[in-house]
C-alpha cells in the first residue's frame, strides 16, 4: 500500500460515517472502508489511502424478529456477535468463512467470502434481504427491506454485494436467517474426489461437502434425525467432531487464492495445481482455495487455465510484491466497460479503494 | 402515435415483413397483461433471435422510441403494458430450450419457454427447475427472470433471482453481453443480479442459464382446516419456529376455499376460517419424519380435518385447488384485482384484518390466497366491471390494503413487480435517496430512457396517489 500515515477515522453512527466520507469525498481523498480487517489483502494495493474508514463501531443489532426469523444489524458487528444473538432463538446465519474470527458483516458482504455451507444456503447474496449504503456524495441509501420476499425496485444487496466498497460503504444489513437444524452430523473419509462425490450425491444432499489435498473429505448432513442417520449410517464413513468446522474455519494461509470454476472443470483444474502446494475444495460449488507456495508465473499459469475453463483465480492475500506481480484479480470481464460506468455513477471522483477493485 | 413508415420498414429489415404487426386490430391483442391498465402499442416487433432483439433496439435506440419487453403478458403489475406507446418486443418466438446439462444440473434457455415446459423437460434427467410461479402454465422464463418471480416453493427454494446463473442480454444501445455464468463469484460487480427482477426496465434478456434441482424423492402434501386465519397463522409460525421449513406453505381465506371445493370438488373443508396447505420433500424417511411433526404442531394450534395426500392425483387435486383458486373466485364476481404485498410473517394476522376491514369499508369481497410462510399475501378484490365506477372503488381499496401492508414493515411487492401498478407507491418505502441510488442505475443503462418507460419510478405526470397525505410514515417507521 502506497500509505502516507492515513487518518483513521471510526465513526460512531451511519450518519456520522456518510458524512466523513463525503468530506473526504469532497477533498478528493481517497477512502479505504476497514471492517475486521481480515481480508484487508484482498484485491490489488490501493493506489492512494488517505482515510482508513473503520466500521467497527456500527456494531448494533438493530433488531432481531424472531419470530419473522429475520436479523438487522450494522455493518460492523462481527460474524460470531451475530450469530451469539441468533442463537438465542435457536437460530443461525449459514455462513462460515474462512480466515475466521473477527470478520465484520459488513466485510462479508463486501469482499464476498463463504464457506463450506455454501453448498446447501447459497451465499449472503441469496439471503441478504436488505441493505444501507453511504455513498461519496455524503446520502446513505436503502435497498430491499425486512421481509423474505422483496421485489420492490432494483435489486441495490446484488449491487454492493462483492463489491469490494467501490461503489459505497456498506453500513448495515437484514438477512432472513434460518433455525438451528434439528440434527447436525459430519462423517469422514480419506477417499478424495471419489469420496467427495459419493456424499456429493447421497439421496439426501449434503449441506457441506469439504476435500483437502491430502485426501480427506468432511461431508456435514442437516436435516431430520431418521433421515441423516440413514444416509450417514449407508455411507459407512467415521463421524467427525464437530469442531472440526470452527478449525477448517480458521484456515489462513499467508498467500492464498480463491478458485473458482465450472463445477465439472474443479477436478481437473485443482489436479493441475503444483504437486507440493495445499489446497482445500468446495467440489459441490465449484470453489477451492490454493495455499501458494509456488512462484509468480506459476500462479499465471494456473489462471489462465482456470480462465480458459470459465473460471476465476483471485488472490485472496499475498505479501505486496507478489499481489502486484500477479494481479489480484485476472482477466477483466467482457462487461468492464458497464462496471466502469456503475463505479463513475457512483463514485465520481473514484475515492473509494482507488485502484484496488476491478472498477 | 403510429410509428413513421420509415420506422415500421427499418423494423421490418430487421426481423421480416410478417414480423411487424402495426394495424390498429392486430396490435390490440398486446393492449393488456395480467393487471388492470392497458395501452396500445405502436408496433408490435415478434423477435426470433438475439440479432432480432438487437437490431430492433438499435432501430429504436435511434429514433428513442419505447421499447418494451414481453412474454406471455401473463404480468400483474403491468410490465408488459406499453403505456407510453412505442413497440411491444415479443420474445415467445425464442422458445428453445437449448441445452440441459444433467451432469452441471443447468439448463440454457431462450427467454419465450414456458416456466412448467423447462420442468417437465427436466424431468427426463430427473431435474426440475424450482422457481413455480402460479401461472406457471403459461408464463415465460424471461418475464420470470425480468419480474424475479415467486411462487409457493419459493420458501424453502428461493425466487427466481436464486436460481438463474447467467443471461444473455441486449442493452438499450443494442449491445450484446453475457453477465455471470457458470462458475460462482464472477470478477467485478454482480451485473446479472442487478438485472434480474429489473422488470424490463433495463435490458431485453435473450437467454437465461438456470439451475436445476434434483427431483426429490418423496414428497408429502397436508392439508389442514383452522377456524381463524389468526390460529392458521399461529400454526405457520410454530412449524417455523420449530425449525422446519417446508418445502410449501400456503393458506386460503374461507371465502376462497369456498371457491375452490365449489369448483374442484378437492375436498376442502368449507367451514374452515382458513386451510393450510403444507408440503414437504426429500427422502422417505425426511417426510415421514417432519409430516409427523407438523401435523402434531397444527394440531396444537387448532388444525383440524387434516388430510394428508395418499396418491400423486390427490397431491394434484390438492394442489389445483391452490393453483386455480384464482379462476375459480370468477363464481363470486366476474372481475378481480389480485393484489401482492409482503409483511413480516408474524404481522399476517394484524394485516388481513385490516384488509378485511378495507373490503368492507369499500363494500368489495376480498379473497386471500397467499404464501403464508413468506408472509406473502395476495389479497383479490371481486367486482363487477359492469358497476357503475367500481374500478375507482377497487383501486382506492387496494392502494389502502397496500398502505396497511407498508405500515405494518412490509413490501410494495413480493413477486408481481413495481411496473406500472405500484410506481406511484415507492415514496412510501424509499426515500428520495434511496430512489435516486435506484436511477443512478437506470441512467447508466438506458440513459435515453427508451426501455419499459413509465415503470418501476414514480411518474408525476400520472395520477396521484389517494393516501398521498399520509405519505412520510413509512419512512419515520423504518428501522435503520
Amino acid at each position: 500500500m502506497v500509505v502516507t500515515d492515513p487518518t483513521v477515522e471510526t465513526p460512531a453512527s451511519a450518519e456520522e460515517l456518510a458524512r466523513l466520507l463525503r468530506e473526504a469525498a469532497a477533498a478528493k481523498m481517497a477512502v479505504i472502508p476497514v471492517g475486521g480487517g481480515r481480508a484487508s489483502g484482498m484485491g490489488d494495493p490501493p493506489e492512494r489511502a488517505d482515510v482508513l474508514l473503520h466500521t467497527t463501531r456500527l456494531d448494533r443489532v438493530v433488531e432481531h424478529s424472531q419470530s419473522d426469523m429475520v436479523v438487522s444489524v450494522e455493518a460492523g458487528i462481527t460474524l460470531e456477535a451475530l450469530q451469539s444473538e441468533l442463537a438465542k432463538a435457536g437460530q443461525f446465519l449459514p455462513l462460515d468463512p474462512f480466515h475466521s474470527p473477527g470478520h465484520t458483516v459488513g466485510g462479508l458482504l463486501a469482499t464476498g467470502w463463504t464457506g463450506p455451507l455454501r453448498l446447501r444456503f447459497g451465499s449472503p447474496r441469496d439471503f441478504l434481504i436488505g441493505i444501507r449504503v453511504a455513498l461519496p456524495d455524503g446520502k446513505l441509501a436503502t435497498g430491499g427491506g425486512r421481509v423474505v420476499k422483496n421485489v420492490s425496485g432494483y435489486d441495490m444487496m446484488k449491487l454492493h454485494y462483492g463489491a469490494l466498497g467501490s461503489l459505497g460503504v456498506i453500513v448495515a444489513a437484514s438477512f432472513k436467517v434460518f433455525p438451528k437444524p434439528l440434527h447436525d452430523v459430519t462423517v469422514s473419509n480419506e477417499g478424495g474426489w471419489e469420496a467427495a462425490e459419493t456424499a456429493l450425491s447421497t439421496p439426501l444432499g449434503p449441506s457441506a461437502v469439504e476435500l483437502s489435498s491430502d485426501g480427506t473429505v468432511l461431508a456435514r448432513y442437516l436435516g431430520s434425525p431418521q433421515a441423516v442417520d440413514r444416509v450417514v449410517s449407508g455411507l459407512e464413513w467415521d463421524e467427525a467432531e464437530e469442531s472440526v468446522w470452527e478449525k477448517h474455519s480458521h484456515s489462513a494461509p499467508e498467500t492464498w487464492a480463491r478458485i473458482t470454476a465450472p463445477r465439472s472443470a474443479l477436478r481437473r483444474l485443482v489436479g493441475s495445481l503444483p504437486e507440493h502446494d495445499r489446497w482445500w475444495a468446495s467440489p459441490g460449488v465449484g470453489i477451492a482455495h490454493w495455499v501458494i507456495r509456488a512462484d509468480a508465473q506459476s500462479v499465471r499459469d494456473m489462471r489462465a487455465k482456470v480462465e480458459a475453463a470459465g473460471g476465476t483465480l483471485v488472490m485472496l492475500a499475498a505479501p505486496e510484491g507478489f499481489m502486484r506481480e500477479v494481479g489480484a484479480w485476472g482477466t477483466a470481464p467482457k462487461t468492464i466497460d458497464i462496471m466502469r460506468r456503475l463505479k463513475k455513477a457512483f463514485d465520481p471522483d473514484g475515492v473509494l479503494n482507488p485502484g484496488r477493485f476491478v472498477v | 402515435m403510429a410509428l413513421p413508415r420509415a420506422v415500421i420498414e427499418e423494423l421490418r429489415r430487421v426481423v421480416g415483413r410478417e414480423s411487424v404487426i402495426d394495424s390498429a386490430n392486430d396490435l390490440r391483442i398486446f393492449e393488456r397483461d395480467g393487471s388492470i391498465e392497458g395501452a396500445m402499442p405502436d408496433a408490435v416487433v415478434l423477435a426470433s433471435t438475439t440479432e432480432q432483439v438487437a437490431g430492433v433496439m438499435k432501430v429504436a435506440a435511434r429514433h428513442r422510441i419505447p421499447v418494451v419487453p414481453r412474454g406471455a403478458g401473463t404480468g400483474l403489475s403491468g410490465g408488459a403494458v406499453t403505456i407510453r406507446g412505442g413497440i411491444a418486443l415479443q420474445v415467445t418466438r425464442m422458445r428453445g430450450i437449448l441445452e440441459i446439462d444433467p451432469v452441471a444440473m443447468t439448463a440454457l434457455v431462450e427467454p419465450g419457454v414456458v416456466n412448467q415446459e423447462l420442468s417437465l423437460v427436466a424431468a427426463q434427467h430427473g431435474l426440475f427447475y424450482a422457481p413455480d410461479p402460479s401461472s406457471q402454465k403459461a408464463c415465460t422464463l424471461g418475464g420470470n427472470a425480468a419480474e424475479n418471480s415467486g411462487g409457493p416453493h419459493c420458501l424453502y427454494y428461493g425466487v427466481t433471482t436464486n436460481h438463474v446463473l447467467g443471461m444473455e442480454v441486449v442493452l438499450a444501445d443494442g449491445s450484446v453481453h453475457w453477465v455471470s455464468g457458470d462458475a460462482p463469484d464472477r470478477i467485478g460487480l454482480d451485473l446479472c443480479g442487478v438485472l434480474v427482477g429489473s422488470e424490463g426496465t433495463l435490458c431485453a434478456i435473450t437467454k437465461i442459464k438456470v439451475r436445476l434441482l434434483r427431483i426429490p424423492p418423496s414428497i408429502a402434501t397436508l392439508l389442514a382446516a383452522f377456524p381463524s386465519i389468526e390460529s392458521a397463522s399461529q400454526a405457520v409460525s410454530a412449524v417455523i419456529g420449530h425449525g422446519i421449513v417446508p418445502a410449501a406453505l400456503e393458506m386460503m381465506d374461507n371465502v376462497t376455499v369456498g371457491a375452490v371445493e365449489a369448483h374442484y370438488h378437492a375436498g376442502y373443508p368449507t367451514d374452515a376460517g382458513a386451510v393450510l396447505l403444507v408440503e414437504v420433500d426429500g427422502i422417505a424417511e425426511s417426510t415421514r419424519e417432519l409430516t409427523a411433526a407438523i401435523s402434531k404442531i397444527l394440531a396444537a394450534n387448532q388444525g383440524y380435518a387434516m388430510r394428508e395426500a395418499q396418491t400423486p392425483a390427490e397431491r394434484e387435486l390438492l394442489w389445483a385447488g391452490r393453483k386455480g383458486a384464482i379462476g375459480a373466485l370468477g363464481r363470486i364476481k366476474p372481475n378481480y384485482y389480485l393484489h401482492d404485498g409482503v409483511v413480516p410473517r408474524s404481522r399476517l394476522p394484524q394485516v388481513l384484518s385490516a384488509v378485511g376491514e378495507i373490503g368492507e369499508h369499500y363494500k368489495l369481497p376480498v379473497a386471500n390466497v397467499f404464501h403464508a410462510g413468506d408472509g406473502n399475501l395476495h389479497p383479490n378484490i371481486l367486482f363487477d366491471l359492469r358497476d357503475r365506477d367500481v374500478l375507482d372503488q377497487v383501486e382506492a381499496a387496494g392502494e389502502e390494503m397496500l398502505r396497511a401492508v407498508v405500515e405494518l414493515g412490509g413490501a410494495l411487492s413480493g413477486e408481481h413487480g413495481i411496473g406500472l401498478e405500484k410506481s406511484a407507491f415507492m415514496p412510501w418505502i424509499y426515500s428520495e435517496d434511496d430512489l435516486n441510488a435506484m436511477h443512478r442505475v437506470k441512467d447508466v443503462l438506458d440513459a435515453d430512457g427508451i426501455l419499459n418507460p413509465g415503470k418501476i419510478f414514480p411518474d408525476p405526470s400520472r395520477r396521484p396517489v389517494h393516501l398521498a397525505g399520509r405519505t412520510g410514515l413509512a419512512i419515520e417507521a423504518k428501522w435503520w
